[in-house]
């Protein structure tokens, strides 16, 4: 179906429609704003989640090696048991935030285990070395959350950048074009119409 | 009624022979997945290990392990004369009933659902309590200790009050090593001076380092810090000084360089920053203690002690190299923990 499909020529529609195509240029540029901004933050988060995560493996690997040799030392039921008297335990709690209006989930630690009391000491420096890590790994957590949710926002930006410009604004020109090419040939119609009128006019007058 | 201390000096020297070699357990170690691990302990006096796919397999072999075990130990309590029989009994029942009653009181103090606290248990029958499920069943922690009235154990009732008022465990859990290292030390007088040595340097040296491993972790609470009397009852080659010494010093390196031989080597890894190897030291120093005390008498008592302290570590082991097959972990380190493969 033509965009001019069912499209009224008249002054007022083109009126109408130059009104529209300002508008969702205006909302075009916006959203290209937003992408911009949303692909720098990307960038960044992707640089400094490649940082993080590199270091917070390397950290990973110390306190999974702690707590295998914990294991193995005392062996399994007994660091079940030891571990089973920490009264108390991490706490965290889920909080939305939003940066240019991608939400992505906030963890706020509200109590972190006391570990130090009742466990043996094998076991206490693989529960400090993983706590030591646990803010890390929380806040890579998020940032990982983040940086998804920015690529997504990112993607259906584009997605709505790409409509306007090469579909929905085009649309709106070629109907503009159309209704002033219409409204030109009537417009030349009647001048030729009021030259004729005024020609058989004047030589009724001589 | 015992063939006699001879009989069982001759079949614990028999017995000897079934105990896994350092290479065997070295295989073992390096055998690429649990599987594999299963069917070779096959080939060794622990036979053919029929494990249920439900569960952890890791804790339902450590269980095997621990059967095995207390069923070696009672061939030997079997055959021993009274005096022998009667100190093996109380020295390794008493041991891993301590180790129960503290995971009885673990679950009690965290509210751990019964099942799962009864799943913990070393698989014994109760040794000098009525019954464990008594125990497990009272409704609060302080109830629990309170449940040992009238048993060896009561004393630990009155260690309550610090417990309530540090909110911890551990005031109960040091009065429990206090009565079982004084039960071991009276039990001993049932033996013949002359055999006593042996048992006395392993007890010994156990309960220092023990006593220096909750020293170094007081360091990382200073200000909180509890006072070396309260926590450290008894003390034998390191000194209640050198243990305040240890919570106070600013540099750890120089109280463990301060200590004699052999505390010095086995703590050393406090300060290389790998503490879990201290444990595997200290099994190969009571490994060494258990064969220089058998070769020092090679006819006597040492003989029927070397042999379960070394089936001991060889049960202590096994559990190791078990839950490092099931999370497939790399036999090096693996190895590492062990102490029979690395004993020189």
């Amino acid at each position: 179906m033509s965009a001019t499909t069912g499209v009224r020529p008249t002054k007022g529609y083109l009126m109408e429609m130059k009104r529209r195509i300002g508008f969702i240029e205006r909302g075009t540029e916006f959203l290209k704003l937003k992408r911009d901004h949303l692909a720098k933050e990307l960038t960044t988060s992707i640089d400094v989640l490649k940082g993080r995560r590199s270091k917070l493996l390397e950290d990973l690997r110390i306190a999974y090696r702690a707590v295998t040799a914990a294991y193995i030392s005392l062996g399994p039921t007994e660091v079940r048991s030891q571990a089973s008297s920490i009264k108390s335990r991490l706490e965290l709690e889920v909080l939305p935030r939003s940066v240019m209006g991608v939400r992505y989930p906030y963890i706020k630690v509200e109590k972190e285990p006391q570990i130090t009391g009742e466990l043996d000491i094998t076991l206490s420096e693989a529960a400090e070395k993983v706590l030591g890590i646990l803010e890390d790994i929380l806040q890579l957590a998020e940032f990982e959350a983040r940086a998804e949710r920015i690529a997504d926002e990112l993607g259906k930006t584009n997605r709505k950048v790409n409509a306007l410009e090469n579909t929905i604004i085009p649309r709106y020109r070629q109907v503009i074009k159309f209704i002033e090419d219409k409204l030109d040939e009537e417009s030349l119609e009647e001048l030729v119409r009021m030259k004729l009128i005024g020609g058989a006019l004047a030589r009724r007058r001589e | 009624m015992s063939p006699g201390l001879d009989y069982v000096v001759i079949r614990s020297h028999a017995l000897m022979g079934d105990l896994l070699t350092p290479e065997q357990m070295r295989a073992l170690a390096e055998r690429e997945s649990l599987e594999a691990f299963v069917e070779q302990l096959a080939d060794t006096p622990y036979g053919e290990i029929s494990i249920g796919m439900e569960g952890d397999v890791s804790i339902a072999l450590e269980k095997v392990f621990y059967q095995k075990f207390i069923e070696r130990m009672m061939g030997i309590v079997d055959l021993a004369p009274t005096n022998i029989g009667d100190f093996l009994q109380s020295y390794y029942y008493l041991r891993f009933e301590v180790i129960n009653l503290k995971r009885i009181f673990r679950g009690k103090f965290s509210g751990i659902p019964i099942p799962q606290v009864v799943g913990s248990l070393i698989p014994m029958m109760p040794y000098k309590v009525e019954s464990y499920g008594e125990i497990v069943e009272a409704e609060t922690f302080e109830d629990a200790v309170r449940r040992l009235e009238g048993t060896p154990y009561a004393p630990l009732i009155s260690s309550l009050e610090l417990s309530e008022k540090y909110d911890a465990l551990w005031p109960v859990e040091i009065a429990l090593n206090y009565l079982s290292t004084r039960a071991v030390f009276k039990s001993l007088e049932r033996l013949p001076q002359s055999d006593r040595g042996l048992v006395r340097r392993v007890v010994q040296v156990e309960a220092d380092v023990e006593n220096f491993l909750v020293a170094a972790k007081q360091r990382s609470a200073r200000e909180d810090a509890h006072s070396p009397e309260e926590m450290f009852p008894v003390t034998y080659g390191i000194g209640l000084d050198m243990l305040r010494e240890a919570i106070e010093a600013d540099d750890i390196k120089a109280v463990i360089q301060g200590l004699n031989p052999p505390y010095d080597e086995i703590l050393a890894p406090l300060y290389e920053g790998d503490v879990a190897l201290i444990r595997s030291r200290l099994r190969q120093h009571v490994y060494d203690i258990a064969k220089r005390g058998r070769a020092a008498n090679d006819f006597g008592f040492n003989v029927v002690m070397a042999y379960l302290i070394f089936s001991e570590i060889e049960k202590d082991d096994l559990v190791g190299v078990a839950w490092g097959k099931t999370q497939g972990i790399a036999a090096e380190d693996i190895l590492k923990y062990l102490a029979i493969p690395n004993f020189v």
